[in-house]
């Protein structure tokens, strides 16, 4: 291999760099391992899953499709354990242009508002999707695709968003501290 | 009533900094919970349904693959072999660092499908170039960040996918062919501007002096890079993968060539990669879902027709709602970001589309250039945050460069509008 001509910078390059460092080690009382290794987990399974399909329909003219259902279960999965993560380093998509702007004490009560704000929209999804999973054992509704029970399923949304919810509140405490 | 407090709720609560997912989740739960004061628990177990409805679709599982593939991609080594061989081949003549970089952004487009992830990619390789060949800092940044921009139109692209998510008829297949021609046009058209930039300003004095790459030796290292998109876009051409799969083959591709053959990847390497890229699409996912909330709430409230209605009623005739629908939308996206305007503004503009009958295909052209034009539009331009921090410069420092691109690919806007062809011709032609 010739040497590249123009090599590249010394600094690592990637999303590490690309979004502020600081906001990966945001300090929290639970580790945040927890949600980054199940997001790596979930991650790596997708892809081996559907890559495992293409292989199988390639070689043996088979389609596994009832891996469908579980796959979007493990995306529904990934979007709420990483979208916890995301929460408690408060990196939701939102309009900064005022928020980020003014004296630092209104930045600081903005932050808090936005935190106690997405603590309250999973509380309230925590209670009310409780309310489904019980119709769900109640009901003994199973799945259209495997078959199995669907409370396997739906009870992953109040249990997350429990999770969820106490990342926002989490948050809301850390910027209510002065630095 | 209940409609404007959906509304007025939800800008207010945007404004302030919540973040957009929750905003659209709390404004949908409490318009849902007005309407339905009388019934049991407020009518709101519609609320987690429609979180679990909005996301458990099957094409969304496209969106964390493609961005774990441009993840990968970014730290796979390619851009840099991809840029020494399009120095080969249109050499180091004045202002032409600047359209490397653009073709360069091009390609990865056919490989990647974000712009930011684009952005990280080619300003990696390209900014550090264009500094040592005499260009500004702020110059380079707004090139790269320009140029990522054709990213979501030259397929693959998560707009796109986004789009046919919320589109019934607009499949995917279709809208990546569509986006093939304009994405194409509008990377031309920046060529222009910078070009004609560079020269004026002197820019680039010290480009002629360097060396330029041998033309086969960086052939051979460029061909793993050349042919991924070859890969991809082949590959659901002839009907061996979905678009889903498409992303998945190239991720495992792709870390072939990062870790055996441009060994610039370790196994190591793959924690960061899987987790970053997984909380990226968390967060797109996340508003989705909860846009679906909203989106329950606006058609069941019954908001949709009688502002239809209006629009369609107010006189402006066909060509002048468009334009106004444009202008607004270019305001909107000076703030918010290209998948939460699709999710938001996707569903109410969708009656007047019909009303029209313009083809929702070559629509969701129409607003994907609309998005990519925001991706380098200041304040909130997504592309140029990355660029304009690898750079090191503020994103002020750019404006007075990405006006002229802006302009251009503007005028591809226009183009497409005029001609609507250009985005219909591609997937009519391969029978989409």
């Amino acid at each position: 291999m010739t040497p590249p001509l123009d090599a590249p910078p010394e600094t690592p390059v990637g999303p590490d760099a690309v979004h502020d460092p600081a906001d990966y080690h945001e300090k929290t009382v639970v580790s945040l391992r927890i949600e980054d290794w199940l997001t790596v987990i979930v991650m790596g399974l997708l892809a081996l899953i559907t890559f495992a399909n293409v292989l199988v329909r390639y070689f043996t003219d088979q389609s596994f499709a009832w891996t469908e259902e579980f796959s979007v279960f493990l995306m529904i999965v990934l979007a709420l354990v990483a979208g916890s993560a995301s929460v408690a380093r408060n990196r939701q998509i939102r309009i900064e242009y005022f928020a980020d702007g003014g004296s630092a004490e209104r930045q600081r009560l903005l932050a808090r508002f936005g935190a106690f704000m997405v603590f309250l929209l999973f509380a309230l999804m925590a209670v009310l999707s409780a309310r489904v999973v019980y119709d769900h054992i109640v009901y003994g509704e199973t799945t259209p695709g495997i078959g199995v029970p669907q409370w396997w399923y739906s009870i992953w949304l109040p249990v997350m968003s429990v999770a969820i919810a106490l990342r926002a509140l989490g948050l809301f405490v850390r910027r209510g501290r002065r630095s | 009533m209940i409609g404007t407090l959906l509304f007025v709720a939800f800008i207010a609560l945007m404004l302030l900094g919540v973040p957009i997912g929750a905003a659209l989740g709390l404004a949908g739960a409490a318009a849902i919970a007005l309407a339905n004061a009388g019934t049991q628990w407020f009518g709101l177990l519609a609320v987690p349904q429609n979180f679990y409805a909005g996301l458990g679709k099957y094409p969304l599982l496209a969106i964390p693959m493609f961005v774990l593939l441009g993840s990968i991609f970014d730290r796979s080594g390619v851009a840099l072999r991809l840029v020494n061989f399009a120095i080969a081949i249109v050499g180091r003549g004045p202002g032409m660092l600047p359209v490397v970089a653009i073709v360069v952004a091009m390609f990865l487009g056919g490989i990647s499908g974000s712009g930011p992830a684009n952005a990280a990619a080619v300003g990696s390789v390209m900014i550090a170039a264009m500094a040592r060949a005499g260009y500004p800092p702020a110059f380079a940044a707004s090139v790269v960040g320009a140029a990522a921009a054709t990213d979501i139109l030259i397929p693959p692209s998560v707009a796109f996918i986004v789009y046919s998510v919320l589109v019934s008829g607009a499949s995917v297949p279709a809208l990546f062919a569509a986006g093939m021609i304009p994405g194409v046009l509008a990377g031309l058209a920046l060529i222009v501007p910078t070009v004609w930039i560079a020269r004026r300003h002197g820019m680039g004095q010290l480009e002629a002096s360097l060396p330029k790459p041998p033309f086969w030796a960086s052939f051979r290292d460029a061909i793993w890079g050349l042919a991924a998109p070859v890969l991809i876009l082949g590959g659901m051409r002839a009907g061996w993968f979905t678009p889903t799969e498409a992303a998945v083959v190239a991720v495992f591709y792709g870390l072939f060539v990062g870790m055996v053959i441009h060994r610039t990847m370790t196994v190591r390497d793959l924690f960061p990669i899987l987790r970053e890229s997984g909380e990226l699409s968390a967060i797109i996912l996340l508003v989705v879902a909860l846009a679906g909330i909203f989106a329950y709430s606006l058609s069941t409230l019954g908001l949709i027709d009688p502002v239809t209605k209006a629009i369609v009623n107010s006189g402006l005739g066909e060509y002048g709602v468009l334009s106004l629908l444009i202008l607004m939308l270019i305001v909107v996206g000076m703030f918010l970001d290209g998948v939460s305007i699709f999710l938001i503004f996707v569903p109410l503009l969708m009656p007047i589309v019909i009303h029209y009958r313009w083809d929702p295909v070559w629509f969701g052209v129409l607003l994907t250039l609309k998005v990519a034009l925001g991706q380098f539009t200041p304040p909130l331009a997504v592309n140029l945050m990355v660029s304009c921090r690898i750079a090191g410069v503020r994103m002020e420092e750019t404006v007075r460069w990405v006006g002229w691109m802006l302009v251009s690919m503007f005028l591809v806007m226009v183009l497409v509008i005029v001609f609507p062809e250009l985005a219909l011709w591609l997937p009519r032609k391969l029978g989409y």
